[in-house]
């Protein structure tokens, strides 16, 4: 029952590992927190949706699956690409101060969210079912099937990012403008290609947890805020790291299901907002232990 | 004429919650993504204190405010301490926790229901008011030695420090006086409504103020609350479908940004002495 609770969690803080790894991205690259990327999330879950009602004319279960996956990833690496030109472009040309970021990426993210209310109304959608509700056993343990495929999907994703950063000359690129964007510019890199694909790879990343999201619970305009799962995995796991995200998102994941369990889905949002705080004042600086300073 | 009224009232409400909301972004810089969740506090205190327990209105309010203040604590002690982004980020995280606990608790709250049955107590001279006290005391705030502390503060935080201030003691007291204004205007608010429910305090509310505040200019009141009624007061009369209503506003914002971005008013208050100057700067051009 435990092991089988441990999986749940995991599976869960995977897709929380999605929304938190592609907000510190952009974290990372531009120091400042996204908060458009609800907004994004959204948006591809109706791009998801969307794309699984008109591929699901042609095929089934499984490669429908994919199909609306790649749709939604394709869909919010694109968006990120728009909202990077229209909110952050200027921005960052005229080196404002971080101030202005905040009001940009709130008004994106709200902006966002309206469209889809205002096309979708605030109606409830909800995705066919992809593969049939069965179980998985390996002995005495049941894993259900959407779950498993969360994770690995979720993982896959995440690799593969992890890869383009890390083994990949646009990752190399990425990771040093994070480190010193006038450093990167002077060593020949636009930083204007590079901002942008920061903001692919996080949107891309985004869609991914935007169907998932959708499929977990119901299509619904307000759906991405359940981004504040990525902004609690990134403070507990550190602002601004990746790996940090990796392990705050699931752990949280896994807390999560465990309070569910304990004190019902109802209170489980103030006992991780709790556990946030406590966290907060005894190791402010997140799992990972990086403190990002002001810069002076 | 009744209808004027109301309209006014609520926008002085809300003004009163924006002028929280400019102290904090406006003023220190700070983005507050849970300042709806204080707006919620005062209102649901107050209103259970004063129909459950039979308080007077004036503890009520007095006992809410106190719990706003020790809310504001609880966010802001851990978070001050931190990189700006940490608030907002807690913030945001509190707003969402105290509308579960709203849900959560529908023996005394109502839950997702929603309190009904408040009797109206607000009139519009009260909150006119209260309004004056407010602005007054943010006048005096920002004109004071902390409200030049805050500026520093927000347009660079490392030197500030340098300077001397104690950036983690004004980041908490400016923080708390917002609380305890925004829990102000919840009790106002749910005496004027008679009736309030959780949905009404998400962070969309929160970010609709930041956005009011930045509209008038990132450091003027003058603009604060002028676009305050601008952007509250006019949609009620115009009656906008108020999705369009808050799509419109977010391109204005970003337009805004990223042609003129310091806002409408930028850093100019209008007041005696600037009337003044523009004054004489007039006869002289004639």
């Amino acid at each position: 029952m435990t092991i089988q609770l441990l999986i749940n969690g995991i599976s869960l803080g995977s897709v929380y590992a999605l929304i938190a790894v592609g907000f510190a991205l952009i974290f990372n690259i531009l120091k400042f927190s996204n908060f458009s990327h609800g907004g994004l999330m959204s948006v591809t879950a109706y791009i998801g949706y969307v794309a699984s009602i008109f591929i699901g004319h042609y095929v089934k279960g499984l490669p429908l699956f994919v199909v609306t996956l790649i749709a939604a990833a394709l869909g919010g690496g694109l968006l990120a690409l728009i909202v990077e030109r229209v909110a952050f472009r200027r921005l960052r040309n005229s080196n404002s101060s971080v101030i202005y970021y905040f009001i940009s990426s709130i008004t994106m993210g709200i902006l966002m969210e309206n469209s889809v209310t205002i096309f979708a109304s605030s109606n409830f959608y909800s995705y066919p079912s992809f593969f049939p509700t069965s179980v998985i056993r390996f002995g005495a343990l049941s894993v259900a099937i959407p779950d498993l495929l969360t994770l690995l999907f979720s993982a896959s994703a995440l690799v593969i990012l992890l890869v383009v950063l890390f083994r990949t000359r646009i990752g190399l690129a990425i990771r040093s403008t994070s480190f010193d964007t006038s450093t990167a510019k002077l060593m020949g890199m636009d930083p204007n290609r590079v901002v942008a694909a920061t903001f692919f790879a996080s949107g891309v990343l985004g869609g991914v947890a935007g169907v998932f999201l959708g499929i977990n619970y119901t299509l619904y305009p307000q759906l991405g805020q359940l981004i504040v799962k990525g902004f609690v995995a990134s403070v507990i796991g550190g602002l601004g790291s990746i790996s940090g995200a990796l392990i705050g998102a699931v752990l949280l994941g896994i807390v999560e299901i465990f309070l569910i369990g304990l004190v019902g889905a109802g209170w489980s949002p103030v006992v991780i907002f709790v556990i946030m705080l406590v966290f907060l004042l005894l190791r402010p600086r997140g799992i990972s232990g990086v403190i990002v300073q002001e810069k002076a | 004429m009744e209808y004027l009224v109301s309209t006014l009232t609520f926008t002085g409400i809300t003004l009163i919650g924006v002028l929280g909301v400019y102290m904090v972004t406006g003023l220190t810089g700070l983005f507050s993504f849970g300042q709806a969740a204080f707006l919620a506090i005062g209102a649901y205190v107050s209103a259970v204190l004063y129909k459950n327990l039979g308080l007077p209105l004036p503890l009520a309010a007095l006992v809410a405010m106190l719990v706003g203040l020790a809310a504001g604590l609880l966010v802001g002690l851990p978070t001050v301490r931190l990189r700006r982004d940490y608030i907002s980020l807690v913030t945001f995280g509190f707003g969402e926790a105290i509308i579960a606990v709203l849900n959560n608790t529908a023996n005394i709250t109502g839950g997702a229901m929603g309190l009904s049955g408040v009797p109206q107590k607000t009139s519009f001279l009260l909150v006119f008011a209260s309004l004056l006290v407010c602005v007054a005391i943010v006048i005096s705030y920002k004109n004071s030695k902390y409200g030049r502390q805050c500026l520093a503060l927000r347009n660079d935080e490392l030197a500030a420090k340098s300077m001397g201030i104690n950036v983690e003691r004004l980041k908490l007291v400016t923080f708390l006086i917002a609380s305890v204004m925004t829990s102000f205007a919840g009790v106002l608010y749910v005496f004027y409504t008679t009736y309030v429910e959780p949905g009404a305090f998400g962070w969309v509310i929160s970010a609709e103020w930041m956005i009011i505040v930045f509209v008038g200019g990132v450091n003027s009141l003058t603009g604060a609350v002028f676009a305050t009624f601008i952007l509250t007061g006019l949609p009620e009369f115009l009656r906008f479908a108020s999705e369009w209503r808050i799509a419109i506003y977010c391109v204005i914002v970003l337009l805004i940004l990223n042609f003129r971005p310091s806002g409408i008013f930028g850093e100019h208050e209008i007041s005696l002495s600037f009337l003044q100057k523009l004054f004489r700067k007039g006869a002289r051009a004639a």
